[in-house]
């Protein structure tokens, strides 16, 4: 059968490719395993979202070194910097070394540290059998970043990630991000993702943070993939007993962009706080799942997620709450609001509360709507001009998800970004 | 010195339910200088806060006919912001919240809106300004630093509006019931506010129902409106004798045929 043969010369392509990079068998074995069952695994489902025409799976790995000078990113404390495959530059402080944290290359790490990769990577937070872009990802994978926090440890200085993605090359960027956080520790990740060159590709890029007991893990993002890029953003959380994950997330990327992004609140009293801010503008589309699952008794999840969308753009968002039996006494607050700024606009903010449990709270708002004619007026009639008066309005907006991102250098670069797009999007 | 003339002015809202025109205004003459204070008053219902949002431009009411000279220029088919540059001001009966925008970062926009794009103010200046107005208001400095109006009381909102006034310094500011919803020291204190902008550069509108508000703003010149026209201007005394006798009262001396919103 042709499909048949497709699929053994895929292996083999993968699989020849996966040795020459001299990973160890249970890597090789992981992808393979993933290859086989891609094609029975259903595609993530992005309610009232559809996109199907577009081209997610390029089948290929190869390896490529980036020109390092294509990373013209600030140097920071600690930080890691990728180019493409390529590794351009990791700070990590001498104290933070001894106390046992790593901060690497995630290939580095499969060498150096096998067991803690093996033990995290697709197990616990995300499995590569749940969709067919997992699985996609876990045989075509070729960049991405270990960190690891030992038990007891905590880190005060923000940890930089800086991922760009090399469009002067004609390759995706599959790239994972692996965080391991160990019992009682806190730490604080920002990452970015931009993309240099011109090229179009795709970006499939997934995170996974697995907190343990009595963790405390923020991450804030700022998401800036190019316009040609055709992006798959994947973010996955696991919380044990008394963890919490606090995600903000700035989505700016400018192409067609799917999100997904998923806490399970595992442990007893663990405690997500998810908050997603997007704005799209030309014809652009973005589809936007935001779930957290409270599986734990006595779990707390809460769901901010605001847009803004331009132009002839799409926009939707899906807030989904999912409270498993057993998970008595659990809490899920979420709140999906857009705003449209043109009459082509197009966005929707559906609320999802999945509940199959007695004993718990829970609660939603979502709302899709103009800017306010009466706030407008307001301004206006101090003077203000009517484009200062609506970037002010939507900056309000904004504002209760904005003032709520810990790092401030993250938050003001935000805002920046935020006044380009509305400074463009008219 | 600034003029403001309001030349048999007409005005039309459209009822949003079924699409109807209605006439609010039906020919409203005044004229205004810098250097005074005008009172209008009148009974519920009589075009009172129309006047004020359509000098200031809100887009809900259409002049149908008559004129609006700032200056001698017609405003009238000038957007709301354009209005304000040139030196009106509404202190607003109910001011819009507005979440994630901070009132001294309003304060400062506003403030700049005014100015050339050369001539922004320095944020020493400003913060100099600032602190001076909120000592006349008697404000705390953390007002400005939430968000613009939400969570405010009615009094802050009102105290809000006069710091505005104090900040933007038009040459026309038109207050519309400022004083509704104020207990006697808040009332005290915004009058306070609006006397300190007194002088030969500023003049005023302000609307009220009762003549409280001007026992401590005393004004220059008092008109009466009723049924969407001025049927009376006096001095600061003929508020006071409508104090005494009621709008009923006034309306069967001049024996005007409107009927009033609340008589039964």
């Amino acid at each position: 059968m042709d499909t048949m043969q497709t699929q053994t010369q895929a292996a083999t392509a993968v699989q020849t490719a996966a040795q020459q990079h001299n990973e160890p068998s249970w890597l090789i074995n992981k992808r393979l395993a993933a290859l086989d069952q891609m094609a029975d695994l259903p595609m993530p489902l992005v309610q009232r979202f559809n996109y199907r025409d577009w081209d997610l799976m390029p089948g290929n790995l190869q390896w490529a070194d980036s020109k390092r000078d294509l990373a013209q990113v600030a140097d920071g404390p600690v930080q890691i910097v990728q180019v493409g495959q390529t590794t351009v530059r990791v700070n990590l402080p001498e104290k933070l070394q001894e106390q046992g944290v790593v901060l690497t290359d995630f290939f580095t790490a499969v060498k150096d540290y096998p067991d803690l990769v093996q033990e995290a990577f697709m197990t616990k937070a995300m499995k590569a059998n749940e969709n067919r872009l997992a699985s996609y990802h876990t045989a075509y994978l070729n960049a991405g970043v270990f960190l690891y926090v030992p038990n007891n440890v905590v880190i005060s200085e923000p940890i930089d990630i800086q991922l760009i993605q090399d469009n002067t090359l004609d390759q995706p960027l599959n790239s994972h991000v692996l965080v391991v956080a160990g019992r009682n520790t806190e730490v604080s990740v920002s990452q970015h993702l931009t993309t240099v060159g011109e090229n179009a590709n795709l970006a499939n890029c997934l995170m996974e943070v697995i907190a343990d007991e009595n963790s405390h893990v923020t991450v804030a993002t700022l998401d800036e993939l190019g316009r040609k890029t055709l992006a798959y953003v994947e973010r996955r959380a696991y919380a044990a007993d008394n963890a919490s994950v606090n995600w903000a997330v700035g989505f700016m990327n400018e192409g067609n962009t799917i999100g997904n992004f998923d806490t399970e609140l595992n442990g007893v009293g663990s405690r997500a706080d998810a908050k997603v801010i997007a704005i799209t503008d030309h014809d652009q589309r973005m589809g936007v799942n935001t779930k957290i699952t409270n599986r734990g008794k006595h779990t707390n999840g809460n769901i901010l997620q605001r847009g803004v969308i331009l132009e002839d753009s799409e926009l939707v968002y899906n807030g989904i709450g999912d409270i498993i039996h057993g998970a008595a006494g659990s809490e899920a607050e979420q709140e999906n609001r857009l705003l449209m700024m043109s009459s082509n606009a197009h966005g929707n903010a559906n609320p999802i509360l999945l509940i199959d449990e007695n004993d718990v709270m829970a609660g939603h708002a979502a709302s899709v709507g103009q800017v306010d004619e009466q706030q407008l007026y307001y301004l206006m009639s101090r003077g203000i001009r009517r484009e200062t008066a609506e970037r002010l309005v939507i900056r309000g907006f904004l504002g209760a998800v904005l003032s709520a991102i810990p790092a401030k250098a993250v938050r003001s670069q935000l805002v920046e970004i935020i006044e380009r797009k509305l400074e463009n999007g008219r | 010195m600034a003029t403001l003339e309001i030349k048999d002015l007409h005005v039309e809202v459209t009822d949003e339910e079924n699409q109807t025109a209605k006439e609010i205004l039906k020919g409203v003459n005044l004229t205004m200088k810098t250097g005074e204070i005008h009172a209008i008053m009148g009974p519920n219902g009589t075009g009172k806060s129309t006047l004020s949002q359509t000098i200031m431009g809100q887009p809900s009411y259409h002049v149908t006919q008559g004129d609006i000279l700032l200056n001698g220029e017609s405003i009238v088919d000038m957007p709301v912001d354009e209005r304000a540059r040139k030196g009106l001001f509404l202190g607003m009966q109910y001011p819009a919240e507005i979440q994630g925008v901070t009132n001294a970062e309003f304060l400062r926009a506003a403030v700049n809106a005014r100015r050339a794009k050369d001539d922004q103010i320095s944020v020493m200046d400003f913060l100099k300004m600032l602190d001076k107005n909120l000592a006349i208001l008697d404000m705390s400095e953390a007002m400005t630093e939430r968000y613009l109006n939400e969570g405010f009381s009615g009094g802050e909102k009102k105290r809000n509006e006069i710091l505005q006034l104090l900040m933007i310094q038009p040459s026309f500011a038109l207050l519309d019931e400022i004083d509704s919803g104020l207990d006697i020291d808040a009332l005290k204190v915004v009058s306070k506010g609006v006397n300190a902008m007194r002088g030969d550069n500023f003049g005023s509108m302000i609307i009220t129902h009762y003549q409280r508000l001007l026992n401590y703003i005393v004004p220059d010149v008092v008109h009466i409106m009723m049924g969407g026209r001025i049927v009376k201007t006096g001095d600061a005394s003929l508020a006071k004798r409508l104090e005494k006798e009621g709008y009923a009262g006034l309306r069967d001396d001049l024996d005007i045929d409107v009927a009033l919103v609340d008589e039964n």
